[in-house]
């Protein structure tokens, strides 16, 4: 297998792991407005996981940069963007103080966010078969 | 106080559209009147129990005097004149026919075992279904007389049918009025809302307090819309705008709150709402149905049974079938852990600039003299002071001792207390050594040069020694914190000023307010801010402590205690707040009828789940704005919304205070705007404006004002009075005719108002004050109250007969009313302004200020002399008044402004005549116009 398979097994994987990030995030919302959980804490647990996630996905990004996918990097580099500003605006984390009346926006966030993991999961599932099918496989 | 809804037994408001008022009408003898029948009433001239005439010229006997003849010129008045308030409703008496016979003269007595259901419920009368006189109304031309007549005619048909509420498709009249080229009766502010029609027999008890005062709780509207979408259509906004904590006045009539004094306390099991008048009894009275889940429960087995007298009850006179707003005392299982004991910790700041403008001083001698009105009945209260400057001055105050050990800690990163005992102690206890500190405090650092308040981590030392308890921290600063934790810069670039950036001064600075603020709020600690400072002091970034943690802000800008105005004012609020009877460890929520969601909460505390807000001290007279949604369509013939509060008292006593309110359902479009409540969709508007401000611009603020009331009138035009097409009046329902003049107001308010002169401390605690008074307070606030001295009418300033100061008539905000010889006094509740003409006769100058002439009189800041003349006594009676007319801390200022001097002083005042132009702001005619525009502009 090939540079470029190893590269969509690799993102296959973080797509997954986002995808369940995004899900144990909207499963939080959820509770929340059940009042399993106070805002206080939701806030605190999920804002371990804001930073990690963005990072993750711009490192995922970057290895499509650096290994010449432009097709997978042009995919993601507008959420990069938009995480970008949201650091430099210094509202990516969740505040228990707004938190109920930002909730909706957030789900709607986290949704769309889930959404486009998957889809992108998919993708990378494709190139990565893709890969292998065309890869040298005589090579090893 | 007028309280429309607070009717006594028998008595019922009705809606009566010919004169756009409410008439009383006795439903045991047929009596009707106009004013309220708590009111000394007409000495009975109704013929008592005899149905009128069915013509209505007929129906005019002794009193009625020209009740036909007068309607047309009552109607002018009042579009023209917009002073016709009183006169037409007092013109157009006519007597209305009695309905229900003695239908609920004598209580209900429950019977256990005897009574059916009909026995509860008086059988409802099968009257025909009378077609209603629901005609459109046509402003700006007077209705033919013949037709006039009709009307009458069909309104006494439609009255013997039930006053309407037989036939479930007549819907209240809504007048429309015009409004451009109208000056506003500005003596309409202060009108109670629009009763809720409610079915009758919808209280259980009939009771005539069934419906809460509206400084409890009002809805924005009293007609529950049925489904969303109609709601969505009106784009009328649905909210509940509540002061549940309120202070009372027995000299302002109001009733204490009555107290169920067993601990039965009657919940449903599955929606957990209380026991209130709008429950049905079934089943022979042994189970009572849910008013908000339709859940059948059983009655306790105590609820009929008086355990002092240990003999049954009348299950009737209980204060929960009585009574809307009522308190239960709750057990144990209401606890978290048992009743804490009030606890204040005073965190003061002790640097040069506090010491100087002699704040330390003022404040160590209030706190002093209000030891002993401290709330500290069970004699358990407990108190700390830690003094903060470059560092932080602990005081050891053991049991005892006469003197204070202070203990000094440098280190403000980690803050640690230097001794775990005796730094929070009893007031009682330890009295001799708090004593001896409180009057030594402001010497001891009297010499300190210290420039720099770390506040912070005062507040941080203060936190770790009330955190386990939880309570009170009251923060006096008078300088920018400035070290440790919390430390802020000097952010205010006045080039930011009047810009779409000027909302960034308006947002917290640090994020170390906010989550120390949820810290706080989590250990039940809640935060007072009291600033002081002569330059800028972040109050935008100060003031999230108190917005989260249910507290309170107060600014002094340029405090010096050696002017004694000054000093009066902030120890008279300061003395209030360490006096008021707080609530501890508090909760609210708000519970309704099946269908309804809270989708947003406004206000001083912190939302800890959907439909639960913490308030970890409840301060009194608090305002809070809860949005409503419709979920589900409503099928009920009303609804219930029921707010209940959990709360420590300062005595130790855990008590439940619920407020219920209960509104009818419509699915007319015309009747949700005829219920309209202009003062709730002001104070709704006024906090939407305050978060959009925050969140956006100030552009953005003032537009949401003025967009949300151009689509509300735009749709009223399309959609009740069926006029299409442009046109050159502005459509308004009569109970709304007067929130284009709030609207005007908040957008020219100094929180929301155009301009770059405004300093950010001023704009966020006018927007802090905007967002927590109750309406009593909030109105004249927004729309500040305007009289005429000089003028003023003989009985003005006197004594009336209820005991209480005569106030002049209100004029409205018009720099037209000033004249050049005379003497005003402008006020919003927060500042009074004694506006003297240049021309003032050197009498008047005499009689009021006790100096020769005009030329003499300093303008500023002052105290009036009492003198020995009627006109003086009269003019400080009013001030006096006006100072303790509303609920609240507050002891404004008094300004005398001479009309050609001071123009600082003088534009001031003048920003308050919100009718006029000022400069590149619209004057309320200019407003009137924008807002047609937008009107005709959509249709």
């Amino acid at each position: 297998m090939g540079g470029e398979g190893w590269l969509f097994l690799f993102a296959v994987l973080m797509a997954a792991i986002l995808l369940f990030t995004m899900v144990f995030f909207i499963i939080m919302f959820s509770d929340l407005e059940c009042d399993y959980i106070n805002p206080i804490d939701l806030c605190n647990k999920l804002n371990q996981f804001v930073l990690p996630e963005m990072i993750a996905h711009a490192f995922l990004t970057l290895c499509f940069l650096l290994s010449g996918q432009w097709l997978a990097f042009l995919l993601n580099a507008p959420l990069v963007g938009y995480n970008v500003n949201k650091i430099m605006g210094k509202n990516h984390m969740y505040d228990a103080t707004e938190i109920f009346r930002t909730l909706s926006g957030h789900k709607k966030e986290s949704f769309i966010k889930l959404g486009f993991y998957l889809v992108s999961f998919f993708y990378y599932l494709y190139r990565m078969i893709l890969a292998l099918i065309s890869g040298e496989w005589l090579g090893w | 106080m007028s309280q429309p809804l607070m009717l006594p037994q028998g008595w019922e408001a009705r809606w009566d559209p010919q004169s756009s008022a409410y008439v009383y009408v006795d439903q045991n003898t047929g009596r009707s009147q106009w004013e309220l029948p708590t009111q000394p009433t007409y000495p009975s001239a109704h013929p008592s129990s005899s149905p009128p005439p069915a013509d209505a010229s007929a129906a005019a006997p002794a009193h009625t005097r020209s009740g036909r003849r007068h309607y047309p010129t009552a109607q002018i008045q009042q579009m023209y004149a917009g002073g016709g308030y009183e006169q037409s409703s007092q013109a157009t008496q006519q007597p209305l026919a009695p309905t229900y016979p003695d239908q609920n003269a004598a209580p209900q007595f429950f019977t256990p075992g005897m009574a059916g259901q009909e026995q509860q419920q008086p059988p409802q009368p099968q009257y025909p279904s009378q077609a209603p006189g629901y005609q459109q109304p046509a402003y700006g031309q007077q209705p033919p007389v013949d037709q006039m007549s009709q009307q009458f005619q069909q309104m006494n048909m439609a009255q013997k049918g039930g006053a309407g509420y037989a036939d479930q498709k007549q819907y209240r009249n809504v007048q429309t009025i015009n409004l451009i080229g109208m000056q506003p009766d500005v003596r309409g502010l202060e009108a109670p809302p629009p009763p809720a029609l409610l079915p009758p027999n919808a209280s259980v008890t009939q009771s005539p307090y069934s419906q809460p005062d509206p400084s409890y709780q009002r809805c924005t509207l009293n007609a529950m819309p049925t489904t969303q979408s109609l709601l969505n259509k009106s784009k009328l906004p649905l909210a509940l705008v509540m002061a549940p904590y309120r202070s009372f006045r027995e000299s302002d009539g109001d009733i204490p709150v009555p107290v169920v004094e067993d601990s039965v306390i009657a919940r449903c099991r599955r929606c957990r709402a209380y026991i209130n008048p709008y429950v049905k009894f079934i089943e022979g009275g042994n189970r009572w149905k849910c008013c908000m889940c339709g859940l059948s429960n059983e009655v306790p087995q105590l609820f009929d049974w008086d355990q002092r007298e240990g003999k049954p009850a009348d299950r009737w006179a209980r204060k929960e079938l009585n009574h809307s707003v009522v308190e239960f005392i709750a057990p144990t299982e209401y606890m978290v852990r048992p009743p804490q004991p009030p606890v204040y910790a005073f965190v003061i700041d002790v640097s040069q600039a506090a010491v100087q403008s002699g704040m330390v001083a003022t404040a160590a001698r209030t706190i002093l003299e209000s030891l002993d009105s401290i709330p500290n009945a069970d004699k358990r209260t407990k108190i700390a002071i830690i003094a903060v400057s470059t560092s932080l001055h602990f005081f050891s105050l053991p049991a005892g001792a006469t003197e204070a050990t202070m203990l000094v800690v440098p280190d403000l990163t980690d803050v640690f207390l230097p001794k775990p005992v005796d730094l929070l102690v009893n007031i009682d206890e330890s009295r001799a050594a708090i004593e001896s500190l409180l009057s030594r405090l402001s010497d001891m650092f009297q010499d300190s040069y210290t420039v720099g308040n770390a506040l912070g981590s005062g507040l941080q030392a203060a936190f770790q020694l009330v955190g386990k308890i939880g309570g009170k921290i009251i923060a006096l600063s008078a300088s920018l914190p400035s070290l440790g934790e919390g430390a802020l810069k000097a952010r205010d670039d006045p080039k930011l000023l009047g810009t779409s950036k000027e909302s960034s001064l308006l947002n917290s600075a640090s994020s170390f307010y906010k989550t120390f603020a949820i810290e706080c709020s989590s250990k039940q600690v809640s935060v007072d801010m009291f600033l002081f400072s002569a330059s800028y002091t972040d109050v935008a970034t100060l003031s999230a402590l108190p917005r989260y943690t249910a507290g309170q802000t107060y600014l002094y800008p340029g405090f010096n205690a050696s002017r004694a105005e000054d000093a009066i004012k902030f120890s008279t609020e300061f003395g209030k707040v360490l006096a008021m009877p707080i609530g501890l460890e508090g909760v609210i929520r708000v519970r309704a009828t099946r269908g309804i969601r809270l989708s947003a909460f406004y206000g001083n505390f912190f939302t800890r789940s959907t439909d639960l807000v913490a308030l970890p001290v409840v301060p009194l007279d608090q305002n809070y704005v809860i949005e409503l949604q419709l979920e589900d369509d409503l099928k009920a013939p009303f609804v219930v919304l029921q707010a209940g509060i959990l709360f420590t008292t300062c005595y130790g006593e855990r008590r439940i205070r619920v407020i219920t309110q209960a509104m009818p359902t419509t699915d007319n479009i015309g009747e949700l705007y005829a219920s309209a409540d202009p003062t709730a969709i002001a104070s709704y508007l006024t906090m939407k404006a305050v978060e959009k401000s925050m969140t956006s611009s100030l552009d953005d603020a003032r537009s949401l004002v003025t967009n949300n009331l151009g689509t509300m009138l735009s749709i009223y035009k399309n959609q009740v009075t069926s006029a299409a097409g442009a046109s050159a009046q502005l459509a308004v329902p009569d109970n709304l005719k007067l929130l284009p003049l709030l609207c005007c107001a908040l957008v020219k308010h100094v929180g929301l108002r155009e301009g770059a002169q405004i300093p950010p401390d001023l704009r966020s605690y006018a927007q802090a004050l905007l967002t927590t008074l109750p309406t009593q307070a909030l109105v004249p606030y927004i729309h500040p109250r305007f009289y005429s001295l000089h003028n003023m009418p003989a009985d003005a300033g006197t004594i009336g007969e209820n005991g209480q100061v005569i106030l002049p008539p209100a004029l409205n905000l018009t720099s037209e009313r000033l004249e050049r010889h005379g003497l005003f006094l402008i006020e919003d509740g927060q500042n009074m302004f004694l506006w003297v003409g240049h021309e003032a006769v050197p009498r008047l100058v005499q009689d009021v200020f006790d100096i020769p002439a005009y030329s003499d009189l300093a303008g500023g800041k002052a105290t009036l002399p009492v003198l020995d003349n009627p006109f003086s006594q009269r003019v400080n009676a009013i001030i006096a008044k006006t100072r303790e007319l509303r609920r609240g801390v507050y002891r404004p200022h008094l300004y005398i402004v001479k009309s050609d001097a001071e123009p600082a002083l003088r534009s001031w005042a003048l920003s308050l005549l919100v009718e006029d132009r000022m400069d590149h702001m619209s004057s309320y005619a200019q407003y009137l116009t924008t807002v047609k525009n937008k009107v005709n502009g959509s249709s």
